[in-house]
Protein backbone atom coordinates (compact mmCIF):
# COMPACT_ATOMS: atom_id res chain seq x y z
CA UNK A 1 0.00 0.00 0.00
CA UNK A 2 1.34 3.42 -1.12
CA UNK A 3 0.14 6.46 0.75
CA UNK A 4 0.41 9.75 -1.46
CA UNK A 5 0.02 12.78 1.06
CA UNK A 6 -0.96 15.79 -1.24
CA UNK A 7 -1.47 19.18 -0.71
CA UNK A 8 -5.40 20.24 -1.26
CA UNK A 9 -4.00 22.50 -3.65
CA UNK A 10 -2.55 19.82 -5.52
CA UNK A 11 -5.11 17.92 -5.49
CA UNK A 12 -7.37 20.62 -7.02
CA UNK A 13 -4.69 21.39 -9.68
CA UNK A 14 -4.31 17.35 -10.59
CA UNK A 15 -8.30 17.30 -10.97
CA UNK A 16 -8.17 20.17 -12.91
CA UNK A 17 -5.54 18.61 -15.31
CA UNK A 18 -7.29 15.81 -15.63
CA UNK A 19 -10.58 17.45 -16.18
CA UNK A 20 -8.80 19.41 -19.14
CA UNK A 21 -6.86 16.04 -20.11
CA UNK A 22 -10.31 13.84 -20.80
CA UNK A 23 -11.88 16.55 -22.83
CA UNK A 24 -8.65 16.52 -24.88
CA UNK A 25 -7.73 12.67 -25.69
CA UNK A 26 -11.86 12.65 -26.58
CA UNK A 27 -12.09 15.57 -28.46
CA UNK A 28 -12.47 15.22 -32.46
CA UNK A 29 -10.48 18.44 -33.53
CA UNK A 30 -6.96 18.78 -34.30
CA UNK A 31 -4.42 18.95 -31.77
CA UNK A 32 -0.99 18.43 -32.22
CA UNK A 33 -0.85 17.14 -28.60
CA UNK A 34 -2.86 14.22 -30.05
CA UNK A 35 -0.13 13.22 -32.38
CA UNK A 36 2.08 11.87 -28.89
CA UNK A 37 -0.70 10.80 -27.00
CA UNK A 38 -1.88 8.74 -30.14
CA UNK A 39 1.24 8.11 -32.27
CA UNK A 40 1.50 6.51 -35.47
CA UNK A 41 2.55 3.10 -35.63
CA UNK A 42 4.19 2.86 -38.67
CA UNK A 43 6.33 5.34 -40.12
CA UNK A 44 7.27 3.95 -43.30
CA UNK A 45 3.51 2.79 -44.23
CA UNK A 46 0.55 5.07 -44.53
CA UNK A 47 -2.02 3.00 -45.13
CA UNK A 48 -1.32 0.38 -42.47
CA UNK A 49 -0.67 3.26 -39.85
CA UNK A 50 -4.08 4.80 -40.66
CA UNK A 51 -5.71 1.19 -40.25
CA UNK A 52 -3.49 0.48 -36.99
CA UNK A 53 -4.96 4.06 -35.84
CA UNK A 54 -8.53 3.28 -36.92
CA UNK A 55 -8.80 -0.10 -35.08
CA UNK A 56 -7.17 1.28 -31.89
CA UNK A 57 -7.97 4.43 -30.99
CA UNK A 58 -10.94 3.75 -29.72
CA UNK A 59 -9.88 0.95 -26.68
CA UNK A 60 -6.88 3.54 -26.56
CA UNK A 61 -9.22 6.45 -25.81
CA UNK A 62 -11.10 3.68 -23.57
CA UNK A 63 -8.02 2.82 -21.65
CA UNK A 64 -6.53 6.33 -21.14
CA UNK A 65 -10.18 7.96 -19.52
CA UNK A 66 -10.46 4.86 -17.67
CA UNK A 67 -7.05 5.28 -16.22
CA UNK A 68 -7.70 9.17 -15.33
CA UNK A 69 -11.05 8.56 -14.03
CA UNK A 70 -9.14 6.02 -11.51
CA UNK A 71 -6.78 8.54 -10.64
CA UNK A 72 -9.92 11.24 -10.84
CA UNK A 73 -11.77 9.28 -8.35
CA UNK A 74 -8.88 8.41 -5.86
CA UNK A 75 -8.74 12.26 -5.67
CA UNK A 76 -12.43 12.33 -4.65
CA UNK A 77 -12.36 11.41 -1.71
CA UNK A 78 -9.40 12.72 0.37
CA UNK A 79 -6.02 14.54 -0.04
CA UNK A 80 -4.51 11.53 1.28
CA UNK A 81 -4.51 8.88 -1.25
CA UNK A 82 -4.05 5.00 -0.45
CA UNK A 83 -3.24 3.29 -3.52
CA UNK A 84 -2.50 -0.48 -3.66
CA UNK A 85 0.20 -1.28 -6.49
CA UNK A 86 -2.36 -1.89 -9.02
CA UNK A 87 -3.85 1.44 -8.13
CA UNK A 88 -0.56 3.22 -8.74
CA UNK A 89 -0.55 1.48 -12.25
CA UNK A 90 -2.87 3.33 -13.43
CA UNK A 91 -1.34 6.39 -12.31
CA UNK A 92 2.12 6.57 -13.88
CA UNK A 93 0.42 6.08 -17.84
CA UNK A 94 -1.65 9.43 -16.72
CA UNK A 95 1.13 11.42 -15.02
CA UNK A 96 3.11 10.65 -18.26
CA UNK A 97 0.39 11.93 -20.29
CA UNK A 98 -0.09 14.76 -18.92
CA UNK A 99 3.72 15.30 -19.25
CA UNK A 100 3.18 14.98 -23.07
CA UNK A 101 0.67 17.74 -23.37
CA UNK A 102 2.59 19.90 -21.09
CA UNK A 103 6.06 18.99 -23.19
CA UNK A 104 3.80 20.00 -26.35
CA UNK A 105 2.46 23.85 -25.03
CA UNK A 106 6.00 24.18 -23.41
CA UNK A 107 8.06 23.35 -27.21
CA UNK A 108 9.48 20.42 -25.13
CA UNK A 109 10.62 18.59 -28.51
CA UNK A 110 14.36 17.36 -28.11
CA UNK A 111 16.57 16.58 -24.53
CA UNK A 112 18.24 20.32 -25.70
CA UNK A 113 14.97 21.89 -24.93
CA UNK A 114 14.99 23.55 -21.29
CA UNK A 115 11.78 23.45 -19.25
CA UNK A 116 10.71 27.33 -18.66
CA UNK A 117 10.98 28.56 -15.79
CA UNK A 118 7.42 29.05 -15.29
CA UNK A 119 4.30 28.40 -13.99
CA UNK A 120 3.15 25.76 -16.52
CA UNK A 121 7.22 24.60 -16.57
CA UNK A 122 7.08 24.01 -12.58
CA UNK A 123 3.57 21.95 -13.03
CA UNK A 124 5.56 19.56 -15.86
CA UNK A 125 8.26 19.22 -13.25
CA UNK A 126 6.45 18.24 -10.65
CA UNK A 127 4.43 15.90 -12.73
CA UNK A 128 7.54 14.24 -13.32
CA UNK A 129 8.60 14.56 -9.44
CA UNK A 130 5.24 12.96 -8.63
CA UNK A 131 5.68 10.29 -11.15
CA UNK A 132 9.37 9.24 -9.98
CA UNK A 133 8.27 8.97 -6.28
CA UNK A 134 5.27 6.40 -7.35
CA UNK A 135 8.39 4.54 -9.21
CA UNK A 136 10.16 4.72 -6.64
CA UNK A 137 7.68 3.64 -4.24
CA UNK A 138 6.76 0.67 -6.44
CA UNK A 139 10.05 -0.55 -7.89
CA UNK A 140 12.42 0.58 -5.18
CA UNK A 141 15.46 3.27 -5.75
CA UNK A 142 17.17 2.87 -8.93
CA UNK B 1 -3.87 24.57 -19.25
CA UNK B 2 -4.31 26.23 -15.72
CA UNK B 3 -1.29 27.79 -14.24
CA UNK B 4 -0.30 27.31 -10.62
CA UNK B 5 3.06 29.51 -10.20
CA UNK B 6 4.20 28.02 -6.92
CA UNK B 7 3.93 24.12 -6.36
CA UNK B 8 5.90 22.96 -3.28
CA UNK B 9 6.68 19.15 -2.91
CA UNK B 10 4.25 18.17 0.02
CA UNK B 11 3.90 14.69 -0.46
CA UNK B 12 5.00 11.67 0.71
CA UNK B 13 4.90 8.14 -0.31
CA UNK B 14 5.06 6.29 2.52
CA UNK B 15 5.06 2.39 2.41
CA UNK B 16 3.01 0.88 4.94
CA UNK B 17 4.65 -2.20 6.38
CA UNK B 18 2.48 -3.47 9.48
CA UNK B 19 3.75 -3.54 13.24
CA UNK B 20 6.64 -1.38 11.57
CA UNK B 21 7.14 2.85 12.08
CA UNK B 22 6.44 4.22 8.39
CA UNK B 23 9.60 5.25 6.47
CA UNK B 24 9.23 8.50 4.93
CA UNK B 25 11.42 8.28 1.46
CA UNK B 26 12.79 11.23 0.31
CA UNK B 27 11.60 12.74 -3.11
CA UNK B 28 13.87 11.97 -5.87
CA UNK B 29 13.92 15.30 -7.29
CA UNK B 30 16.25 14.62 -9.81
CA UNK B 31 14.97 11.81 -11.84
CA UNK B 32 12.64 13.77 -13.47
CA UNK B 33 15.44 15.75 -14.67
CA UNK B 34 16.51 12.46 -16.41
CA UNK B 35 14.35 12.96 -19.39
CA UNK B 36 15.24 10.94 -22.43
CA UNK B 37 16.98 12.80 -25.50
CA UNK B 38 15.32 12.58 -28.53
CA UNK B 39 15.82 11.68 -32.11
CA UNK B 40 12.90 12.84 -34.10
CA UNK B 41 15.17 13.24 -36.77
CA UNK B 42 15.48 9.66 -37.36
CA UNK B 43 13.67 7.52 -39.79
CA UNK B 44 12.88 4.35 -39.97
CA UNK B 45 14.61 3.96 -43.11
CA UNK B 46 17.87 4.96 -41.41
CA UNK B 47 18.08 2.76 -38.94
CA UNK B 48 20.55 -0.07 -39.19
CA UNK B 49 18.00 -2.71 -37.67
CA UNK B 50 21.39 -5.77 -37.68
CA UNK B 51 22.81 -3.69 -34.72
CA UNK B 52 19.40 -4.88 -32.76
CA UNK B 53 19.32 -7.46 -30.36
CA UNK B 54 16.11 -9.58 -29.23
CA UNK B 55 16.30 -11.07 -32.61
CA UNK B 56 15.06 -14.02 -33.08
CA UNK B 57 14.98 -15.89 -36.23
CA UNK B 58 12.18 -16.36 -38.72
CA UNK B 59 10.08 -13.65 -37.02
CA UNK B 60 9.69 -10.73 -39.58
CA UNK B 61 7.85 -7.95 -37.84
CA UNK B 62 9.44 -6.05 -34.23
CA UNK B 63 8.33 -4.00 -31.81
CA UNK B 64 10.99 -0.38 -31.55
CA UNK B 65 10.04 1.99 -29.02
CA UNK B 66 11.92 5.43 -29.60
CA UNK B 67 13.40 7.68 -27.54
CA UNK B 68 11.51 10.99 -26.03
CA UNK B 69 12.32 14.40 -23.80
CA UNK B 70 9.47 13.77 -21.66
CA UNK B 71 9.35 10.16 -20.14
CA UNK B 72 11.89 9.24 -17.29
CA UNK B 73 14.23 6.30 -17.64
CA UNK B 74 12.85 4.76 -14.53
CA UNK B 75 9.34 5.00 -16.10
CA UNK B 76 10.39 3.50 -19.05
CA UNK B 77 12.45 0.50 -17.22
CA UNK B 78 9.24 0.37 -15.18
CA UNK B 79 6.98 -0.08 -18.42
CA UNK B 80 9.55 -2.93 -19.51
CA UNK B 81 9.27 -4.75 -16.63
CA UNK B 82 5.56 -4.86 -15.67
CA UNK B 83 4.33 -5.03 -19.20
CA UNK B 84 7.07 -7.60 -21.27
CA UNK B 85 7.80 -9.18 -17.53
CA UNK B 86 11.49 -8.62 -18.31
CA UNK B 87 13.38 -9.25 -15.89
CA UNK B 88 14.70 -5.94 -14.16
CA UNK B 89 18.75 -6.13 -15.20
CA UNK B 90 16.86 -6.89 -18.98
CA UNK B 91 14.48 -3.81 -18.89
CA UNK B 92 17.12 -1.62 -17.97
CA UNK B 93 19.50 -2.82 -20.65
CA UNK B 94 16.61 -2.14 -23.08
CA UNK B 95 15.70 1.22 -21.87
CA UNK B 96 19.61 2.65 -21.87
CA UNK B 97 19.59 1.72 -25.60
CA UNK B 98 16.47 3.65 -26.31
CA UNK B 99 18.25 6.93 -24.43
CA UNK B 100 21.12 6.17 -26.17
CA UNK B 101 20.86 5.19 -29.47
CA UNK B 102 17.44 6.80 -30.15
CA UNK B 103 15.06 3.58 -30.22
CA UNK B 104 15.52 -0.13 -29.30
CA UNK B 105 13.89 -2.69 -30.92
CA UNK B 106 11.47 -4.40 -27.65
CA UNK B 107 9.78 -7.31 -28.98
CA UNK B 108 10.05 -9.47 -32.69
CA UNK B 109 6.97 -11.75 -33.80
CA UNK B 110 4.08 -12.38 -35.90
CA UNK B 111 2.37 -9.08 -36.96
CA UNK B 112 -0.93 -9.07 -35.26
CA UNK B 113 1.45 -9.75 -31.98
CA UNK B 114 3.44 -6.64 -32.53
CA UNK B 115 0.78 -4.08 -33.55
CA UNK B 116 -0.81 -5.54 -30.16
CA UNK B 117 2.49 -4.16 -27.97
CA UNK B 118 2.65 -1.35 -30.03
CA UNK B 119 -0.61 -0.51 -29.25
CA UNK B 120 0.10 -1.30 -25.21
CA UNK B 121 3.26 1.47 -25.43
CA UNK B 122 1.04 4.27 -26.69
CA UNK B 123 -1.35 3.15 -23.60
CA UNK B 124 1.96 3.92 -21.29
CA UNK B 125 2.55 6.82 -22.85
CA UNK B 126 5.62 5.61 -25.02
CA UNK B 127 6.21 5.97 -28.60
CA UNK B 128 6.30 2.95 -30.50
CA UNK B 129 6.46 1.52 -33.90
CA UNK B 130 5.63 -1.79 -35.83
CA UNK B 131 8.71 -1.96 -38.00
CA UNK B 132 10.17 -5.31 -40.22
CA UNK B 133 12.38 -7.50 -38.08
CA UNK B 134 15.91 -7.49 -39.93
CA UNK B 135 16.90 -10.83 -41.40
Amino acid sequence: MIVLELDPVEVQLLRELIAQYEELVTTSEVDPALERLFPTAYTDDADAAAEFAQYTRESLIDIKTANSGAVAAALEADHVVRLSEEDAEHWLPVLTDLRLVLADRLDIRTDDDPVPDDGLGDIYDWLGELQSTLIEALDGPP
Amino acid sequence: MVVVAQLVERWLVVPEVAGSSPVIHPNVVDLAFQAMNVSSTVTESEIDLSEQSRVAPDVPWATTVWNDPVNLMSYVTHVFRAYFGYPKPEAERLMLRVHEEGRAIVATGPREEMERHTEAMHEYGLWATVTRAPA
